[in-house]
């Protein structure tokens, strides 16, 4: 019995990590109608923004890793809100791609890296060689292409007519997806790295059961996270105006919600969840690497239809379900087929029950 | 009274807690031109999607040349007899004017599927046959000049009519028109009036019309049903619709004595 | 791709072209012969591919689950019948040759039949949840693969007899590209196309929409299974790993490049993307990301593919 209660709080905590990503997916889903296959990679990189912030916070202290969990998710939010601008609404809107902004944002990246360098030089900045040059390549290129964007130089390369099929926005998701990744380990290399302790370490006992401090941050941080996730969906504005947005995107425009705000907005929410997701999987599973996001990231999205995609409650139960089923098997004599748990999940939803537990099942009109 | 050839008994689709079509009885006889009309929402095109088994009706009937619809699916239903065209036209777009016709012939190809690897004579003569009709079809329809266009290239009223050509190889022996005028002009409206008789007496076919333009309607039809919020509430004649209350009300509400007009 | 008028000469001339190169292959150096092997494994990838994701519209992620399948049967098959029936000689070409026919045929047929089990079940789902199921298969059939030890497990299948000549790799090549071509250049095969562009009038005209896609997956996954046993007897390894779906990937990313539903242009796709990492092996660390950058800015500026001239701009990618 009391290994059952054990493997179930290992479920629960496993779960709930895959209940943050899949949060993510689910929303973007819900706004834009799209898997964004890229998703799992913006967790990786909330892992790493932590592996390197971990290195600055004094050793086990809650406020230091609480900072670096915040630091991860604003990453992540603004790479996130970066994908989107540049890959994928190009795909949605007519956008002019010019070569002036183009331009700029290279030499900016150029000119970030000698600066980086410049700076750094004398003292040499040893790990953090490549976040810091990563961080003045990336405020490089921000900086001198929105300047350039400002002066109203235009040299139009090619415009892009809008309303792609989904098909192509999928494409070009995987494509993010794949350029992280391999980014990721030309930048970082493809082994592992250790993941430093954030947080003091404790472990607890709950009678016979244990129960690291890992595992009660994960549970916590997941919790105070949806629960905030709620209250902005239902309780501000702009969490209206997401769901008006995924509900109707034309008649949303027309009742004065500014679309590319709100879908900026959602991509920036769930990437920080995804960041956050990183955190709190690297501090359980600490060992990582450029590709780690591949596995959970389709986990959780399997978790995301299990729920019903476009649906938050059901996004949360799909990844608490998913996370505890994973566990039971991985601790059982099928312990090999693990991965395929999820799939087979996928599938059997995908067979039966399409709209997820949670979801509506929409007929299309003919 | 021609012997019925499609007949909805008691006919009634739900869709969770909204009931679109209510009890509705209806026939179409042999050689039959016949409308449905009602304001919008009525449920005109949700009787289509039953006929044509888009929707399993939730209660009543569907019968076709005596045999129950009620499970088939929409080819097997094609395959019965039972053609239509959409409101918002669907053309194949990536194909040519005449592939969008050949490939509504594969329901009565004679050689199988494997024919393609293999090429004896059976599929080659089979492929000209069908080539003939197809080229034939387009001609009737003064659509031969197109035939290596792609579909999508084609004008709007030239799109319809392709759609039409492309049930009439499935050999039908229904043909549903989902409002077939919408979009067009008077004149245009005046050739399709002429385009529809002609189809219903040189293919020896019964016409079951959805439509608006009363202009259309009164001009092809010879009898005329009514559905208003799901409920049939009138049949008859063009005459006797246009001066039956029960239908002005509908369309115009109450306290209206005038006739239906033209429009 | 426009059908010739003498289909079956076409074929013939493929494959009398297979064995003319074969027959002088020992004066071609080994490494280009190397490379028109992978190349000639890459376009029966792509091009079987093609039949479902382009022409039928099936975006299927899972290719390299039924690559991997032919792949492990057909070597199952060598390497349990080789000893058997040639003991420690080897036999002689035409010994080997039959075998491997009868070893590819296999593979071949296992992977449909997976296709079939695959196909089945997923056809009913659409766009974006197709493309997960059918990655998601995918990965199932790897985790199956990696847990049969009687085929090497987690550590792969070592030894695979070197059987795969370049012959068998053009006979092939050829042999897909006529099934893909004369099948949908016909009026059955225009039904795989209105599938794609309209499932809903696909069925108005009387066109049993799932058993376009299942054929096409069928067929699809028999040459993706022919491919990996070409592929395993050219390695002589195998792993699981080595058909994750980052494998698929690739073979998508060649029918994407070609043009959707473009045979030619999937071929010239199938050839640039095989000669590619050879020619940027020195910069091989960049290669990949050089590759998904190149991905995304197609998908921004020419989604049709770099090889589609047909209806311009506005087809369907």
């Amino acid at each position: 019995m009391s290994e059952f209660l054990q493997q179930l709080l290992n479920g629960l905590s496993l779960g709930a990590i895959y209940a943050l990503i899949a949060l993510g997916y689910t929303m973007v889903y819900g706004v834009l109608r799209f898997i964004n296959f890229a998703h799992s990679d913006v967790f990786m990189v909330g892992a790493f923004i932590g592996y390197y912030l971990g290195k600055l916070i004094p050793e086990g202290t809650i406020w230091g890793g609480v900072l670096v969990l915040v630091a991860a998710m604003v990453g992540c939010a603004l790479l996130g809100i970066r994908i989107e601008r540049s890959a994928y609404r190009p795909l949605r809107e007519p956008t002019k791609f010019n070569l002036v902004t183009i331009l700029g944002a290279v030499v900016g990246g150029v000119l970030g890296y000698f600066l980086c360098n410049a700076i750094f030089a004398g003292r040499g900045a040893g790990d953090f060689t490549i976040p810091l040059r990563i961080m003045f390549c990336w405020s490089g290129a921000e900086g001198l292409s929105w300047l350039l964007s400002r002066t109203g130089w235009k040299v139009i390369l090619w415009k892009t007519t809008g309303g792609a099929p989904t098909l192509n926005v999928l494409i070009t998701a995987i494509g993010v997806s794949l350029l992280l990744e391999y980014t990721g380990q030309v930048f970082f290399g493809a082994a592992p790295r250790n993941f430093p302790a954030l947080f003091p370490v404790h472990n607890f006992s709950l009678g016979t059961v244990i129960v690291s401090s890992n595992q009660l941050i994960v549970i916590v941080v997941s919790v105070i996270l949806m629960v905030v996730l709620q209250l902005i969906v239902y309780r501000t504005k702009i969490g209206t105006a997401m769901r008006a947005v995924s509900l109707n995107p034309k008649a949303a425009t027309l009742m004065g919600v500014n679309n590319d705000v709100v879908i900026s907005f959602t991509f920036g929410l769930g990437s920080a969840l995804a960041g956050a997701g990183g955190i709190l999987y690297a501090l359980n599973y600490p060992s990582i690497d450029p590709l780690m996001g591949v596995m959970p990231g389709l986990k959780a999205f399997v978790a995301a239809i299990l729920g019903g995609i476009g649906n938050i409650p059901g996004a949360a139960l799909g990844g608490l379900i998913l996370g505890t089923v994973e566990t039971f098997v991985a601790g059982s004599q099928f312990s090999t087929y693990k991965d395929a748990i999820a799939f087979a999940i996928l599938i059997i939803i995908l067979l039966f029950r399409p709209a997820g537990l949670l979801g509506k099942f929409t007929v299309e009109k003919v | 009274m021609p012997a019925p050839l499609l007949q909805l008994e008691k006919t009634t689709i739900r869709f969770g807690g909204l009931t679109a079509v209510n009890g509705v009885d209806f026939t179409v006889g042999e050689g039959e031109l016949c409308g449905l009309i009602g304001p919008n929402g009525a449920g005109k095109t949700t009787v289509f999607n039953v006929i044509t088994g888009v929707y399993q009706a939730t209660e009543g009937t569907v019968t076709f040349c005596g045999k129950n619809l009620a499970g088939l699916k929409v080819n097997e239903i094609v395959e019965c007899g039972i053609a239509r065209t959409f409101q918002n036209i669907r053309l194949f777009d990536s194909l040519s004017v005449f592939d969008n016709v050949r490939v509504a012939c594969n329901l009565h190809r004679d050689t199988s599927a494997v024919q393609p690897l293999i090429r004896m004579n059976a599929f080659r003569a089979d492929e000209a046959a069908i080539k003939q009709r197809a080229e034939e079809l387009l001609d009737i329809f003064n659509l031969l000049r197109f035939r290596h266009a792609p579909a999508k290239s084609l004008p709007y009223g030239e799109q319809r009519r392709l759609e039409i050509v492309r049930c009439l190889a499935t050999k039908p022996k229904l043909l549903l028109l989902d409002e077939p005028a919408a979009g067009m002009n008077p004149s245009e409206k005046v050739d399709l009036i002429r385009l529809i008789q002609q189809i219903q007496k040189q293919f020896n076919l019964s016409i079951l019309l959805v439509e608006h333009s009363m202009k259309v309607v009164m001009g092809v039809c010879q009898r005329i049903a009514v559905l208003d919020y799901g409920v049939k509430i009138a049949e008859g004649s063009p005459a006797a619709i246009q001066s039956d209350p029960k239908v002005i009300e509908a369309y115009l509400g109450e306290d209206h004595t005038t006739s239906l007009s033209h429009h | 791709m426009k059908l010739p008028p003498k289909p079956h000469l076409f074929l013939l001339a493929g494959l009398l072209v297979a064995f003319g190169v074969q027959h002088y292959s020992d004066q071609i150096n080994p490494y280009y012969l190397d490379v028109l092997t992978g190349i000639g494994i890459n376009i029966i990838l792509a091009v079987s591919l093609n039949l479902v994701n382009g022409y039928t519209g099936q975006f299927s992620l899972g290719h390299a689950g039924f690559m991997s399948v032919g792949a492990y049967l057909s070597a199952a098959v060598t390497l349990y019948f080789a000893p058997r029936w040639f003991g420690g000689a080897g036999g002689t070409a035409w010994q080997q040759g039959g075998l491997f026919l009868m070893a590819l045929l296999a593979g071949g047929l296992s992977a449909a039949f997976a296709g079939l089990l695959v196909g089945v079940p997923s056809l009913r789902l659409k766009g974006d949840y197709l493309a997960l199921v059918t990655l998601g298969f995918g990965e199932i059939i790897r985790v199956i693969f990696q847990n049969v030890d009687s085929l090497g497990g987690a550590l792969g299948l070592n030894g695979i007899p070197p059987y795969t000549t370049i012959f068998w790799v053009l006979a092939f090549v050829a042999i897909t590209i006529f099934v893909v071509t004369c099948l949908v250049n016909s009026t059955y095969g225009r039904g795989f196309l209105a599938t794609r562009d309209d499932e809903i009038a696909s069925e108005a005209v009387g066109l049993n929409t799932t058993r376009y896609k299942i054929v096409a997956f069928v067929i699809g996954a028999f040459f993706a299974g022919i491919a990996g046993g070409l592929y395993g007897h050219f390695k002589l390894t195998i792993t699981p790993t080595g058909f994750d779906f980052t494998k698929s990937i690739e073979i998508v990313v060649m029918v994407i490049l070609g043009g959707m539903g473009n045979t030619i242009g999937v071929i010239l796709a199938a050839i640039l993307l095989t000669l590619l990492p050879e020619v940027l092996r020195p910069i091989a660390e960049y290669r990949m990301v050089l590759y998904s950058f190149l991905l995304i800015v197609l998908m921004l500026a020419r989604p049709q593919g770099l090889f589609n001239f047909k209806f311009g701009k506005s087809s369907k990618a």
